[in-house]
């Protein structure tokens, strides 16, 4: 039996994107939602989550390639993402060197606090992650809406388009306690983000930031200032779709305890999967006041 | 002859699926992403789409919407093909306007072709 100190851990920054995505959609092949990439789309990923190459990992043994995982860095705080073993490859303990080498990794560069999202009852990998000491922070919900759904009434209300510049001055700067993919510099990385500030008669008031790409509405960072969340959803939603009826819409990572979340479920949104969100160490002293507030 | 449209990433599911749909009497064709897959189903006007949902450009959920919206592609049927768990499958492929769902493993070559044919009629 091997063992994983006959595995070698080497840069991802060594391969080709090309490359990248051939190990990371072979890690994928068996998986229950197996989300493959091609290489725009994990471009596009690298630079949007602040996924550090040279600082992420592809494992093998004896001239085989075993598997990937990545690392996305912040101030203060690493993300772990795309981990996979090939599956004719498992149960030689890779993903175990995978995680410690990250984990490596992410102490050279002094963050205290490793981040991580696991598909709800995906056991293996969620003891694996106990294991190494990460703990739940929350569950995440992945939501669809079609754009077969029907298309909805503008509720009344006083709309202000938003262009990049102002939709980004209302995301700020301070949602590093966020899920990584919802995270102040994830908006700032994507390209097309705009967004919506409403104003309803009876004086609720609120605002969504979204990212329109070209088939799909996505990245929504929303807040109700005043006045009744589900309320204020309805209505920034209903401007939204009723804007873009042929976009599909993928929402990643909404926290199942949002106070939103039954307008989107009015509004046609359905429930594709859960995550279980973890974390190992401490957040930053400048995150720990914003653990889990919910915009 | 009628044509049917796989859309599917992995090769080897592709010639599974292909090999059954052979010995149905179908005209088979294959793409490999959502973005070649549009552009078969407009050219070729297939029968009928067997649709992966875990495509590499855009996945199966954004195909379908494309193809449920552009007329030249709305009326032809859509059966979702995924191993994603039946409850949630079923909800995503109704949610997009797609007419049906069989799992992964796909089943044996005469259940297979039978579900298909139900789609058909």
């Amino acid at each position: 039996m091997m063992s994983e100190n006959t595995i070698s851990l080497i840069p991802a920054s060594e391969f080709s994107i090309d490359d990248l995505v051939a190990i990371y959609n072979r890690t994928r092949v068996d998986y229950l939602i197996p989300m493959p990439m091609n290489a725009a789309r994990l471009e596009e990923y690298i630079h949007t989550y602040d996924v550090d190459l040279v600082h992420s990992l592809v494992a093998s043994q004896d001239g085989s390639t075993l598997g990937v995982a990545m690392l996305g860095l912040r101030p203060g705080r690493a993300w772990i993402t795309r981990l996979g073993v090939i599956p004719d490859t498992r149960r030689r303990g890779t993903g175990q060197a995978l995680m410690n080498g990250l984990l490596e990794e992410a102490d050279k560069t002094g963050v205290s606090l490793s981040m991580l999202e696991v598909i709800k009852n995906n056991t293996p990998a969620h003891q694996l992650f106990v294991k190494l000491g990460f703990y739940e922070i929350g569950e995440l919900l992945i939501l669809r809406r079609s754009p077969t759904a029907q298309p909805p009434e503008p509720i009344i209300a006083e709309a202000q388009r938003l262009g990049r510049n102002e939709a980004l001055d209302l995301v700020g700067r301070d949602r590093g306690a966020q899920p990584w993919t919802n995270q102040s510099e994830s908006l700032f990385n994507a390209g097309d983000v705009s967004g919506l500030r409403l104003m309803l008669p009876d004086g609720s008031e609120g605002w969504l930031v979204y990212q329109r790409q070209k088939f799909t509405l996505t990245r929504f960072v929303y807040k109700t200032e005043n006045g009744d969340p589900v309320k204020m959803a309805l209505a920034f939603l209903s401007h939204l779709h009723a804007q873009y009826p042929r976009l599909d819409t993928h929402l990643e990572n909404i926290q199942v305890n949002d106070p939103h979340l039954p307008a989107f479920y009015q509004m046609g949104y359905v429930e594709s999967f859960r995550r279980i969100e973890m974390w190992r160490g401490d957040p930053p002293g400048n995150l720990k006041t914003l653990f889990r507030s919910i915009t | 002859m009628k044509k049917i449209l796989i859309i599917e990433d992995i090769p080897d599911n592709a010639e599974l699926a292909r090999k059954m749909l052979l010995t149905g009497g179908y005209e088979v064709f294959h793409a490999l992403d959502a973005e070649s897959g549009l552009k078969m189903a407009q050219e070729i006007k297939p029968d009928l789409i067997l649709l992966d949902l875990g495509l590499p450009d855009y996945d199966g959920q954004t195909l379908a919407g494309w193809l449920r919206a552009n007329p030249e592609t709305t009326h032809i049927p859509i059966v979702v093909c995924t191993a994603w768990p039946e409850e949630t499958a079923r909800a995503m492929a109704d949610s997009y306007g797609c007419n049906g769902y069989i799992g992964k493993p796909l089943p044996k070559t005469t259940i297979f072709l039978s579900k298909l044919r139900s789609f058909l009629e």
